[in-house]
């Protein structure tokens, strides 16, 4: 019993602390979003930028492709799992929508295919998850390797450029944007609008959330999660609620790719390097625990924008990139931390 | 008689590697009746059990419900054919509450297709009081929850539905004695509703207790199956342990019977 000095105490029986418990991940989500108003307030003050209109757009902008990444990462987080490779196939994605827009595919289904590619690197992380029974940190990051170097080696690891207007404006566009002619015949923006990058992180959040709490295959992601054992003896196909998640992982990394190539105007196959670990920071502020089980993605929301406002805060402020580098390293470390003091017993 | 066994287990084996874990046991059982499982651990036991619950394939040997002989691929096949089971470690996802446990991966849904989750707790409040009345706290994760209260979703879980065969794995090892009593006398009374149970025990007073019939396992093979009056503790020990009978043994009940 040495190993567990909270039940020789005595002062707080496992029934007792247990009773804490929910309120503890309420608790957590709190705080998550208190640091998020703290973070903004010091920013704002440090930085008169900061707080303006057009910065909380490039905010959403660059929390959109975080928040997507991190959503796909908290359905893989929750069975248990981790996607380390989604940073490479964001790259892999845009560079195939882009090879493929450029080959005389129309953007729509240019951006679908990319989509798909995600789709199905996320699905052969899953396979080999379940079916060659091979450590997900290690399948993820193997898969990590071969989409940059297929990436690169498609691309000669040049950038696509030049792929027309169209397939700009998912990353640019804005959705009720008003602009009026002024009569020096100059255009100003009334209203900049609702970036389409945070319509779509909005319409993917919504239904993420509905499908891990309403619908069977989030609940088997749950318990695949938290108990496998038990789920696969309680009926759960634990391999396919394992595969669901990674595919989904794959499929939003990709969609994260086309958003962030689209915004480029480009497709780099060298985009999205370390993106992993943003996404991963992200579910776990948020609440989602590494060891399983738990995860929701209104807290991967706020994680999404915590590292989001820490990025731009930290820009706009003039904070140099490796100083950078370096904050994020410890919200990350502590962000785990905070995990594992969690799940003391 | 003109009805088969609810559930025949013919001549099963199941090996890993050179090690013959389950040895060509034939075991069969009846409606209403209770059959205590008894052996050492590692006897083969919980792997015969977990072969009967769909949770492991018999590398030989053939299983008939109902007279019709069967493959299980897995627990959900097992749980079609009536056969649910009560797991020593229970079985729960930590996480989940425990109307999500007891529905887990059989989930009640609404016409669209999403989990309905008010009819879901509304029917484990029912199935839950019925096992135990003061079980409230039906919202709160199953990790909070007392053992007893662990215990009981188990067993709610296996009876909820239409179940015809129960296999029970140790259900009162974790158990308080009030508790223990609760168990016993649900016991009996699916064993009145027509119910078979296989009950695993280590518990040599349950198993006298409650069961008709003892079958003892060692090594892998069944050494004895015996109708409870036949036997003594000593006689069921000595299976056990040494695989075989004292050598003196007649009957227990022909024995007094005699005297």
């Amino acid at each position: 019993m040495a190993f567990r000095p909270a039940a020789m105490t005595g002062a707080r029986g496992p029934a007792a602390v247990a009773r804490v418990l929910p309120d503890a991940a309420k608790l957590h989500r709190l705080s998550a979003l208190a640091t998020l108003f703290l973070l903004v307030i010091g920013f704002a003050l440090a930085s008169p930028a900061f707080f303006s209109v057009n910065n909380g757009l490039t905010i959403l902008l660059q929390t959109s492709v975080i928040g997507l990444l991190g959503i796909g990462m908290t359905m893989v987080i929750i069975t248990g799992g981790i996607d380390l490779s989604v940073g490479s196939v964001l790259a892999l994605s845009g560079v195939a929508s882009g090879m493929a827009i450029k080959a005389g595919v129309p953007v729509a289904p240019g951006m679908a295919f990319g989509v798909l590619v995600g789709a199905a690197c996320g699905a052969v992380n899953g396979l080999i998850v379940t079916k060659m029974r091979i450590p997900p940190f290690v399948a993820t990051l193997g898969m990590m390797l071969m989409a940059r170097g297929l990436a690169l080696q498609l691309t000669g690891a040049a950038p696509i450029s030049q792929l027309g207007e169209a397939f700009g404006r998912l990353g640019n566009g804005a959705l009720f944007r008003i602009v009026e002619m002024r009569p020096n015949g100059f255009p100003k923006v009334v209203f900049p609008g609702i970036p389409y990058p945070a319509i779509v992180l909005l319409v993917v959040a919504i239904a993420a959330a509905y499908i891990l709490r309403r619908r069977q295959i989030g609940r088997h992601i749950y318990a695949t999660g938290s108990n496998e054992e038990a789920a696969r003896l309680s009926g759960v196909r634990v391999d396919r609620a394992k595969l669901y998640a990674y595919a989904m992982s794959g499929a939003l990394a990709g969609l994260a790719g086309i958003v962030l190539m689209s915004r480029l105007v480009t497709a780099q196959p060298s985009e999205g390097v370390m993106y992993e670990l943003d996404a991963i920071a992200a579910a776990v502020i948020g609440g989602a625990s590494l060891s399983g089980g738990v995860g929701t993605v209104p807290g991967t929301m706020i994680g999404a924008f915590i590292i989001g406002i820490l990025r731009n805060g930290l820009n706009m402020a003039g904070v140099s990139a490796f100083i950078q580098q370096i904050v994020i390293g410890a919200v990350v470390i502590a962000a785990v931390w905070i995990d594992h003091i969690r799940n003391r017993p | 008689m003109a009805r088969p066994p609810l559930v025949e287990l013919i001549d099963i084996e199941k090996h890993f590697g050179g090690v013959r874990a389950v040895d060509r046991v034939s075991l069969d059982l009846w409606p209403g009746e209770v059959v205590g499982v008894l052996g050492h651990n590692g006897a083969g036991k919980s792997c015969l059990m977990r072969i009967l619950s769909g949770a492991m394939m018999p590398s030989a040997g053939e299983i008939r419900v109902n007279g019709t002989s069967t493959v299980f691929d897995s627990p959900n096949d097992a749980r079609d054919a009536g056969i649910e089971t009560i797991y020593q470690t229970l079985a729960l996802a930590d996480h989940l509450d425990a109307a999500a446990n007891l529905f887990l991966g059989r989930e009640l849904k609404t016409r669209f297709g999403n989990l309905d989750d008010a009819r879901m707790l509304a029917e484990a409040r029912t199935v839950l009081a019925r096992l135990n009345p003061n079980f409230k706290n039906l919202r709160d994760p199953v990790s909070s929850l007392s053992g007893g209260q662990r215990q009981v979703i188990a067993i709610a879980r296996a009876i909820y539905f239409d179940t015809k065969i129960l296999i029970m794995d140790e259900p009162t090892a974790a158990l308080g004695p009030s508790e223990t009593a609760m168990v016993a006398d649900l016991i009996r009374q699916l064993r009145d509703e027509g119910i078979g149970i296989f009950l695993v025990s280590h518990d040599m007073h349950d198993v006298f207790e409650l069961c008709d019939r003892v079958v003892v396992m060692n090594k892998g093979r069944l050494v004895g199956a015996h109708a409870i009056h036949e036997v003594s503790k000593d006689d069921v020990l000595s299976l056990i342990v040494k695989g075989e009978l004292p050598a003196d043994w007649s009957a227990r009940n022909l024995a007094e019977a005699a005297q």
